[in-house]
Parts: structure tokens; sequence; C-alpha cells
């Protein structure tokens, strides 16, 4: 599917790694203030479900995760939220190995977030950081932007791990 | 694949800029009522972004000069955002650096870091890292921070804490006070992640990603063939 309209409409229709897509039941998320116009183009994120796979950027030896609990929320889980997850895929040397059920923070999701000054954060795709279940990283290094939404959550370890906050 | 991120207000990234932000209860269980929590994100040239934040750390707040800024652009939301900041203007920030390195001094805490993280860091200005013998010290020195910090604000109608993680097991507490975050960590922990490598490697990190932006700039290249070039008639 081609977006014939601007670039930057473009990139905001198709995503490799969302969440499950078009939801088109009446789940809208909380903010409905968009910049792009073009309704063709623009896509219903939705939250962190089970099922959902998503990418470590850690160098805790994980490569895709798949969602299997969001700790909290009814609906799933956001940006800043904890979740159980089963590796799928995972370095041949690393820390963790495929298999194993292990707890991630979120820190990036295609779902938007809003900040409490009215704007609203997205990213491109969907990526976990793998901690224990006391919260401290597995990893030593997170990889890619992050937002500021994990200082609040209470997860400054990561961000102090993080290179670019966003 | 590119990430990116793509927002609908301009939001300013600041350099370094102090927060203010009042807090929610600690994990200590003290119950502490906070006031509604804002923040002045003191940016750039160009705009300012107002943060209302539920549960965070408590941190120091703007100058006189960042107030003045933000009436200047004319930031019509930032009205009762001043409204607290000024309230708040008089008042400490949570933990300064003196005080930090005077606590960590009398627990008798190992290795105590102070690395200025300004330049690379738009949230902290300070990170202090500490080493603690033993789990019961790494917990013995957050507590004492936190008492530094409660003695400073004896005799307030509200108390406002730090946020601390990682109480619970006692490996790696963070303990965030806005300009000043104070990592203790046991040994084991301070090899493992090595934070120090991290943040003072990270200047030299900026500087190739300056240079990146040059050799994005498409140049012609230099044809040093021997070939003739062919004329078209």
């Amino acid at each position: 599917m081609a977006a014939t309209f601007a670039s930057k409409c473009s990139r905001v229709g198709r995503s490799l790694w969302g969440g499950l897509g078009n939801n088109l039941s009446g789940l809208l998320s909380a903010s409905h203030e968009t910049a792009c116009n073009h309704f063709l183009s623009q896509q219903q994120r939705t939250f962190i479900q089970m099922r959902t796979v998503l990418k470590v950027v850690d160098n805790s030896g994980a490569k895709k995760v798949m969602c299997i609990q969001a700790l909290k929320g009814k609906k799933g889980a956001r940006l800043g939220d904890t979740i159980i997850a089963s590796v799928k895929e995972a370095y041949p040397n690393g820390k963790v190995k495929k298999g194993k059920v292990v707890y991630g923070v979120v820190v990036r999701a295609a779902m938007q977030r809003g900040r409490c000054d009215g704007s609203e954060v997205k990213f491109d795709d969907n990526a976990v950081v793998l901690v224990d279940k006391q919260g401290q990283p597995i990893g030593t290094r997170v990889f890619g932007p992050v937002p500021h939404e994990l200082r609040q959550k209470k997860h400054v370890k990561i961000l102090s791990l993080a290179g670019h906050i966003a | 694949m590119a990430l990116s991120t793509s927002r609908t207000l301009l939001r300013s990234f600041a350099s370094l800029s102090p927060f203010a932000r009042c807090s929610n209860s600690t994990s200590y269980g003290d119950s502490l009522w906070s006031s509604e929590p804002r923040a002045i994100f003191k940016g750039g040239s160009y705009f300012l972004a107002q943060r209302k934040l539920s549960s965070t750390s408590v941190l120091s707040l703007g100058s006189i000069e960042a107030l003045l800024q933000e009436w200047k652009l004319g930031f019509p939301s930032l009205s009762r955002a001043l409204y607290c900041s000024t309230a708040d203007f008089k008042k400490n920030e949570l933990l300064e650096l003196q005080e930090v390195e005077k606590v960590l001094s009398d627990v008798r805490a190992d290795n105590v870091k102070v690395i200025p993280v300004q330049k690379h860091c738009a949230w902290a200005d300070f990170m202090v890292i500490a080493t603690g013998r033993s789990t019961w010290h790494v917990k013995n020195i957050a507590q004492a921070l936190i008492y530094k910090v409660k003695q400073k604000q004896k005799g307030a109608q509200r108390l406002m804490l730090p946020s601390v993680e990682g109480q619970e097991g006692g490996k790696w507490i963070v303990i965030d006070s806005g300009k000043v975050v104070v990592h203790a960590l046991d040994e084991k922990a301070r090899d493992y992640y090595s934070l120090e490598s991290l943040w003072t490697t990270g200047t030299s990190e900026k500087e190739p990603i300056q240079d990146l932006e040059k050799a994005l700039v498409k140049i012609r290249r230099k044809n040093n063939s021997k070939k003739q070039a062919k004329k078209s008639a």
C-alpha cells in the first residue's frame, strides 16, 4: 500500500512491529489531536497486549520477545509500563535464552502517549528493556531513544543506561 | 529501520535545566500530601513546555530569568505554573552536591565519584556514584540521604522527598532529586554496569554524530580516471 501523500504521512501509515494494527472498534486512545489530517494514511495504534512482539533494545542477549501479560491496565500496556514476556529470539551467547519468561519495561511504543503539556509522543516501533522482578535491568546498555516518561514511572535506572533521551 | 518520534507540538530540548516538580509518597511509607505537581521546563530560545507530573521526584526551580523568559514568550498556560513556581521559589533545592558529598562521607561510602553530565544529559546535572560494602550498607546510604532531606525540610507543611528506586533489593538504589542523581551500588553491580564509562565517554560520543551530519552532504566525486570522457556531440 503506497501512500501517495507526503513522506511524513507514509511514515505514519505503516509500521512493521505495530501493536495489533488497525483496531476498528471503538477503542480510541487518549488524545485525538493529530497534526496529520490525511485520514487515509492514519493508522489506529493500540496497546501492547498478549501476543505482541516487541524488540529488545538492550544487550541482555534477547532479540525479540512476545508479551504474555501486561501487568497494569485492563486493555494493555503503554509506554513506560512493565510487561511479562517470553523470549522468542535470542543471540547465541547472551544472558537470556530463548523460551525464558522475563519482565520488561516498554521504552518505545507505537501508540501515542500524552504528556502533561498536551503534546504526544509516539515511536515507530515497540521496544522493551528486560528487567528482573525487582526492576533491575538485565542488560548494561540501552540503545535507541527513550522517552522522559520513564522518570515519572520510576525507571531512572533505564534512563541512566540510555544514550539518547527523547 | 529508522527510529523516529513524531509530536504534535514542538518541545524544547534543554541542554541543562532544573525542573520543578512535587513528589508523592516514597517507598518509606510516609503518607505525604503532595501539592499539585507541575514543572517548568526551561527551554532553549524558542519554546517552553509546561509539565504536570503526578508522582515524581522533587527538583529545583527555574531562575527568575526563566520566569521572565516565559512571560515574554506569552505562553498562556504558564500562568498557573508560575503561581506554583513562585511559591516554590523560596524553598531550597532538594539535595545539593555539597550536602550529598558530606552525607556520603559520613556514611563512609567507598569510591564516591561525581560526574558532571550537564552537557550530554538534559535531565540531570550531576551524577554521583557511591559503592556500599554490603546490601545493608547500600540501603543505609539511601536512608541517610533521605534523612538529610527530611532534616532540611523540618517544620514545613508538606514534605517533598526524592524518589528512591531499588530499595527492596539492595543492589542498586537510585535517588533522584532533580539536578543531582545519586546511585548507590555494591561492588559487583558497579563492575557490571560500569556507569562511569557510560557517562564519561558521553562527550566523545556526541562528536561523531556531528560529523555524520557533514557526511550526509552529497559531494561530487573526483574523477581520477585516465579514460577520456565521452563527449556527446
